[in-house]
């Protein structure tokens, strides 16, 4: 279906005349103001790329790219489309063969995360994993997840140290990791001026890369610190990217984008578990479905002395602390 | 002035009334209260583990758990496998073991520490004394390698309760699909239990 679609595509090569397939009043309106458009932005921000470095395929996937709708309000269809554009685009830009999912929520499904603080040792190979799998960027050493060094009696992460270099675990030290909570009531959303972020049905809030304008809001609307802003695009080695990967999750984010912990969409929704929570050494880490009363989360929830970090905003976020 | 006065007298209750609404409505107190937690705590229906649909079974070697979890059954990676030169009998016969240096040359990589100084455990509190390829607890059942838990239990019996639920130790690579976890050893040495100090894998660096 992906390829025919292709095929079609590269019948008219140059980006006017695809535009102007149909030559009905209101097509020829549209391609009239979108080419307006696209000229005042490429003078504007230079985002219409080199025309002579890119093939004429490239430019029309760019251009196709460049008008698509916010996520939520894509059909399958048109989800299938931008998905096929983006492989096509990576395998022409980078030789890279990736696989793009858009796996709706699991129905009956509700993520909830759990950290135990008292067997966290900062070994740190839940922030490595991490980087590995969402194809963080290695240039600015941009991490979802901090740990935090904490003095015994202290609960707050900025109370700690969350540049510690040296063998662990401490004596009368613990280790407190902090993330994206995917908070119920999430400021972040709030705070969204073009609604690219959005609480998904099974409770990861996500992004939409596409749809986000930078501006940072959500940013400063979080009271975890849990979100990142990246200052360029991500530079990973070829052969270290993940190429499973999701829409909404560990795909190649464009320049100055807001991204975030997404409980690894591109894992959880087909049943695996988040990176962080494999690479664990100590088992610090628990997830799961908070509505399976059969859970490893909700036994945690129902049999250890739990609490949340800053509780009392209301934020309600599926991230819990507990102690054995 | 008597009219305007007339005027704003009628207005003023008005305003109140309006105003009362408005912080009545908007109360922040009564809204957070309820918690989306109590809608997660009121469904009792056991969650359908093959509803997701793409999920991969481990490919480790497993066996069934000798536990029950939540009224069910769950596996446990096998741990056989991974123990070097296993089986132990096919040294450990009814001969006794003569070589020169043989057990510097088969188990010197050995290093107990287990159980708190001056009560350090020994060999055969865990192994059986007469069948080496089995273990032994301290009720004198035999206790077979990949079910280590089963020993481990007796004393950890608080490691062991939480590892059955699902706050200690972990699940192998789902979270749908059958509950596999991991085994005590998959973990923790036997011999000497607790993790080793080491670096940190990877350092973090200030927020941006």
């Amino acid at each position: 279906m992906r390829e025919k679609k292709i095929d079609q595509d590269q019948k008219s090569e140059n980006p006017t005349e695809a535009l102007e397939e149909k030559s009905s009043r209101r097509s020829f309106l549209k391609g009239l103001s979108i080419g307006a458009a696209a000229v005042s932005a490429s003078l504007v921000t230079g985002c219409v790329p080199d025309v002579g470095a890119a093939t004429s395929e490239e430019l029309k996937l760019r251009w196709q790219e460049f008008f698509k709708k916010n996520y939520r309000l894509m059909t399958q269809d048109e989800k299938d489309q931008t998905v096929a554009r983006l492989e096509r685009l990576a395998s022409l830009r980078d030789g890279m063969e990736l696989q793009i999912g858009t796996e709706p929520p699991v129905e009956q499904v509700l993520y909830g995360y759990a950290f135990n603080i008292t067997r966290c040792e900062g070994f740190m190979e839940c922030v490595s994993a991490c980087i590995n799998e969402n194809n963080l960027d290695r240039k600015t050493n941009t991490q979802y997840i901090r740990i935090f060094e904490m003095e015994p009696g202290k609960l707050d992460p900025s109370e700690g140290n969350g540049n510690f270099y040296h063998e662990v675990p401490v004596e009368n030290k613990f280790y407190m990791g902090t993330q994206c909570f995917h908070c119920e009531n999430a400021p972040c959303i709030k705070a969204c001026p073009t609604k690219a972020t959005w609480r998904e049905p099974d409770g990861i809030v996500v992004v939409d890369y596409d749809w986000c304008i930078g501006c940072r809001y959500c940013q400063a609307a979080c009271p975890y610190y849990g979100r990142r802003f990246n200052w360029g695009e991500s530079e990973v080695p070829k052969d270290e990217i993940t190429q499973k990967q999701h829409y909404l999750g560990n795909r190649k984010r464009p320049m100055g984008k807001m991204e975030k912990c997404t409980f690894c969409i591109q894992r959880t929704r087909k049943g695996k578990l988040p990176a962080c929570v494999e690479a664990c050494p100590t088992g610090s880490r628990v997830f799961g479905n908070l509505l399976d009363p059969d859970s490893e989360i909700r036994y945690v929830l129902k049999h250890k002395k739990v609490f949340r970090m800053k509780e009392e905003l209301g934020t309600e976020p599926k991230f819990w602390y507990f102690i054995d | 002035m008597k009219r305007w006065v007339h005027r704003t007298a009628g207005l003023l209750p008005t305003a109140f009334l309006l105003l009362l609404l408005i912080l009545a409505g908007a109360q922040p107190g009564a809204a957070s209260e309820k918690s989306f937690l109590d809608e997660v705590k009121a469904v009792n229906t056991p969650f359908d583990n093959r509803s997701v649909a793409q999920v991969l079974p481990v490919t480790q070697p497993t066996v069934l758990a000798k536990e029950d979890y939540q009224g069910g059954s769950f596996r446990v990676l096998a741990r056989k496998q991974e123990i070097e030169r296993f089986k132990c009998s096919s040294c450990h016969t009814d001969k006794e073991v003569r070589g020169k240096n043989a057990l510097e040359l088969t188990h010197g990589n050995v290093v107990v520490q287990h159980g708190r100084e001056g009560n350090a455990l020994s060999c055969i509190d865990c192994h059986h004394p007469e069948d080496r390829d089995a273990l032994e607890d301290k009720k004198g059942r035999k206790i077979d390698f990949d079910h280590s838990y089963q020993l481990c239990g007796q004393c950890h019996f608080r490691q062991k309760r939480d590892w059955v639920g699902g706050a200690h130790g972990k699940r192998v690579e789902n979270w749908a699909g059958d509950r596999v976890v991991y085994n005590c050893t998959t973990c923790h040495d036997p011999h000497s239990p607790k993790f080793e100090k080491r670096f940190p894998v990877i350092y973090a660096v200030p927020l941006n």
